[in-house]
């Protein structure tokens, strides 16, 4: 074979190199200004702006833009951002933020209380096309109280109150008062109070951000960030190889496969760590067939989710029993589990009434097969392999699946918020703080609405309601146990897996020190050694 | 019409032309291939092993495994039906189609020929892949939409050589014989001129089928074509264009499937033109 020929010329170089600079990449280096890091992605944004934004790819820039009131630590702590400190009253109600008074926009204007309190306003605000009003609608009260103090009051206690003071609710004011939000171009163009500044955006080609001299943790010591949108992670992958991408999320396959040679462990370092996300099969409560529990249990014990996790994912994940991710404080490992069982699911289609078998091996119930469709987003093949792996599996106990792939705009708009679907194959990706009030109190079913499954239980919505009303946390955390109990043994959703975040970073970039929130959000103290930077921006 | 005597004669013309015969033999293997597949194939094509995900060839997997441990080779002599199916379908439908609306041109002439042969060159103006990615995005993506709109959008190349056949044979003596004796329009139609029109059908219809393989391989290479479990080359190459460097096996073997089809039936197409066309054998 050529190519094996060339992998070894390749795999001699490489040795020849190594053994030449092993010494060198031992030096310590101080960090020094320069370089871009390109970033390759398959999602491209759709906007800039934290409020208006609903998918990853555009929070992932965002957040590079805009800094909030508050942060996540390494650990998961909450620390200051823009605010350097804060209080909380004695009854819980309401917390008074101390800003920094060096955080500037872009134009050099100080960035103060009147320009969260205009952001918080603009995200209540009705004609706001935002996702994230809710959490802000439980606040009283908000008041710049002087240039730095903000103050927010609360109707009733709300645990989730501080988590929510991120970029979400921050907008410079003196540019954006007096015009519409979601007219204005500054959408696509913000500007903003964080490390980076927006440059240019080509669309379907490349976004470039530059770094902000006068951002308040100091300037990054990158001039630029470039992210580059491929919409294909084989082309993605061989832009990496060529050298044209420094960093990008690898897939299970590419982490462990294709990346396992001397070329990539020479020139990239790898990365894991649980994403704070997980993958879920979900039932639409609104069809006959799914609101049986049983039918749910017995496609629970059919599906063996550690051969979905060894077989999708390669092992580089973990086996999802609720909608947290474990290692996290509101997990609780101690619920009913569906072990892999066809003859314990057999049993309960029987049961549920689902016990005549029709020539093809298809259940039959009052003359109906049991026939249904999944449906899964275009673009990832984790899902697609994942749903294939569940489709074989159903059909061994009598179901018969069919899987459609639909794109991501198509499949929001016209199948899950109409809820014209049998069973979805879909991810969330959650926050720190485990209210999830949105995704299933019985409230939240309407159109655009996070409960789209239409689950309804009395006792999940006590929950729901009680979890966010005390900081407790030893009380939470019973609360939230005791939810997902519940979720386990009703079974709206299998939740199959947390898939392993895989990003890879060319070994040029310094400073990275991976955490549980991940690797970039120390992204303005990466730096590149003078002798190895490449590239240079010109002015 | 074509008799007994001159059956065989075309037989033995045809065996003795290499491009042909080789094609034939070609297709024949893979016609074989397609009907005998539960024998041939060694493994349930749909059996997913997450034990042996991605083993390149060897004695068990004669052709590797893909991404979810199932066996490449038993997929694609699986794969070989679909591919075949669809061919024969679209090709069918285009070539009825095509003939039809050629002959009614053709033979009626004036404002209906102008008519139909403005459809014509309205639906050439729109590119193949593109019209049929159109459609089923409408439609939904299954085996029997992919073959109804590939037979959908590819009559137009038939429908104009049966109309250029039929402007020539109209004017001949026996049609007007014909219609000396008071055959009607659709008696001289399909009784009188069609069967005098059908060798270049043939050929086309040939080569209609290999050019409906490409396509179908290339809906399911998208992803819009034959769905999950059901395997077909397009869709297991679609796994092979993620994993070519370290699968090649995912590429090669149902490249080469792919290849070999489109081959095969485009040397029988060839062949089968010098037999029965021989005047048009340079002007291609």
């Amino acid at each position: 074979m050529f190519s094996n020929i060339a992998r070894y010329v390749l795999l001699f170089l490489c040795i020849a190199v190594i053994a030449g600079k092993r010494a060198e990449s031992k030096t310590h280096h101080d960090p020094v200004y320069g370089d871009a890091l390109v970033v390759g992605t398959i999602g491209e944004p759709s906007v800039l702006i934290p409020m208006l934004a609903t998918d990853s790819a555009s929070h992932d820039v965002a957040g590079l833009i805009f800094s909030g009131l508050i942060k996540y630590d390494t650990d998961l702590s909450i620390i200051g951002d823009l605010a350097s400190s804060w209080d909380i009253s004695p009854d819980g109600l309401t917390i008074t933020f101390h800003l920094r008074k060096d955080a500037f926009w872009e134009d050099g204007t100080p960035c103060t209380a009147h320009d969260v309190l205009y952001g918080f306003k603009t995200i209540t605000d009705p004609s706001t096309p935002t996702a994230y009003a809710e959490e802000f609608k439980q606040v009283l009260r908000a008041e710049a109280v002087d240039d730095y103090t903000f103050r927010v009051t609360y109707r009733e206690r709300y645990a989730p109150a501080l988590t929510s003071w991120g970029n979400m609710a921050v907008l410079p004011r003196h540019v954006f008062e007096g015009t519409l939000l979601q007219t204005s171009p500054l959408v696509r163009k913000p500007m903003g109070n964080g490390p980076f500044r927006f440059k240019e955006w080509i669309p379907g080609d490349r976004l470039v951000l530059g770094a902000s001299p006068s951002y308040f943790l100091g300037r990054p010591y990158l001039d630029a960030y470039i992210c580059r949108f491929i919409p294909d992670p084989a082309t993605l992958f061989l832009e990496l190889r060529s050298g044209t991408i420094d960093f990008m999320a690898l897939t299970p396959l590419q982490y462990a496969r294709q990346t396992a040679t001397d070329f990539f462990q020479k020139n990239f370092n790898k990365y894991t760590y649980p994403s704070f996300s997980y993958t879920y099969l979900a039932f639409n409560f609104l069809h006959p067939w799914f609101q049986d529990k049983r039918v749910r249990q017995a496609i629970a014990h059919a599906i063996d989710k550690k051969e979905i996790v060894e077989g999708v994912l390669l092992g580089l994940g973990e086996i999802a029993t609720g909608p947290y991710v474990p290692h996290t404080w509101p997990y609780n490992p101690d619920v009913p589990q569906y072990t892999f069982d066809q003859q314990r699911a057999a049993a309960l289609l029987d049961a549920a009434g689902w016990h005549q078998i029709d020539t093809d091996g298809v259940r039959i119930k009052d003359g109906a097969r049991f026939e249904f469709t999944i449906l899964t987003n275009m673009g990832n093949s984790l899902r697609m392999n994942t749903a294939t792996i569940i489709q074989w599996r159903l059909a061994q106990i009598g179901i018969k699946v069919k899987i459609r792939v639909i794109e991501w705009s198509t499949l929001i708009n016209e199948f899950i918020d109409k809820k014209r679907f049998e069973a979805l194959l879909l991810g969330w990706s959650i926050g720190v703080d485990p209210d999830q009030y949105d995704i299933w109190h019985s409230s939240k079913v309407r159109n655009k609405e996070l409960n789209f499954i239409s689950y309804n239980n009395p006792e999940v919505d006590r929950l729901l309601e009680a979890g966010r009303r005390t900081f407790d946390i030893d009380e939470r955390k019973r609360i939230y146990g005791t939810f997902q109990s519940i979720l386990a043994e009703d079974v709206p959703y299998i939740f199959l897996y947390v898939p392993y975040a895989l990003p890879i970073v060319h070994r040029r970039f310094h400073n990275i020190h991976p955490s549980p929130i991940g690797i970039t959000y120390n992204l303005y103290r990466w730096y590149v050694p003078r002798d190895m930077q490449r590239y240079r921006l010109s002015p | 019409m074509m008799e007994r005597n001159t059956f065989y004669a075309f037989v033995k013309r045809l065996w003795r032309n290499k491009l042909a015969a080789t094609g034939l033999c070609i297709v024949m293997l893979l016609c074989a291939i397609a009907a005998g597949a539960p024998i041939i194939a060694p493994y349930n094509c749909n059996a997913i092993d997450v034990k042996s995900i991605l083993l390149p060839p060897s004695f068990q997997h004669i052709c590797g495994t893909d991404e979810l441990g199932r066996d490449v080779f038993s997929r694609m002599v699986y794969g070989s039906r679909i591919s075949l199916a669809v061919g024969f379908v679209a090709v069918g439908i285009s070539t009825i189609l095509g003939t039809l609306i050629g002959a009614i041109a053709g033979y009626f002439g004036k404002w209906i020929d102008s008519f139909l042969m403005r459809c014509v060159d309205t639906m050439l103006c729109i590119p193949d892949i593109f019209l049929i990615l159109t459609v089923i995005a409408f439609v939904g993506e299954n085996v029997f939409n992919i073959m109804v709109v590939i037979g959908f959008t590819s009559w137009m190349g038939v429908a104009r050589l049966v109309r250029a056949e039929f402007l020539t044979l109209k004017e001949r003596e026996f049609v007007l014989a014909a219609r000396a004796a008071g055959a009607g329009d659709a008696r001289i139609i399909f009784i009188h001129i069609l069967p005098n029109a059908l060798g270049p059908v043939f050929v086309s219809a040939v080569l209609g089928v290999a050019s409906a393989v490409l396509v179908e391989s290339a809906l399911s290479f998208l992803g819009l074509g034959v769905q999950p479990p059901d395997p077909s080359w397009g869709n297991i190459l679609m796994q092979g264009k993620d994993n070519i460097e370290t699968a090649w096996w995912l590429s090669v073997f149902p490249g080469c499937a792919i290849l070999l089809t489109v081959l095969g039936y485009n040397m029988l197409g060839e062949g089968l033109q010098d037999i029965l066309q021989p005047r048009l054998k340079n002007t291609r």
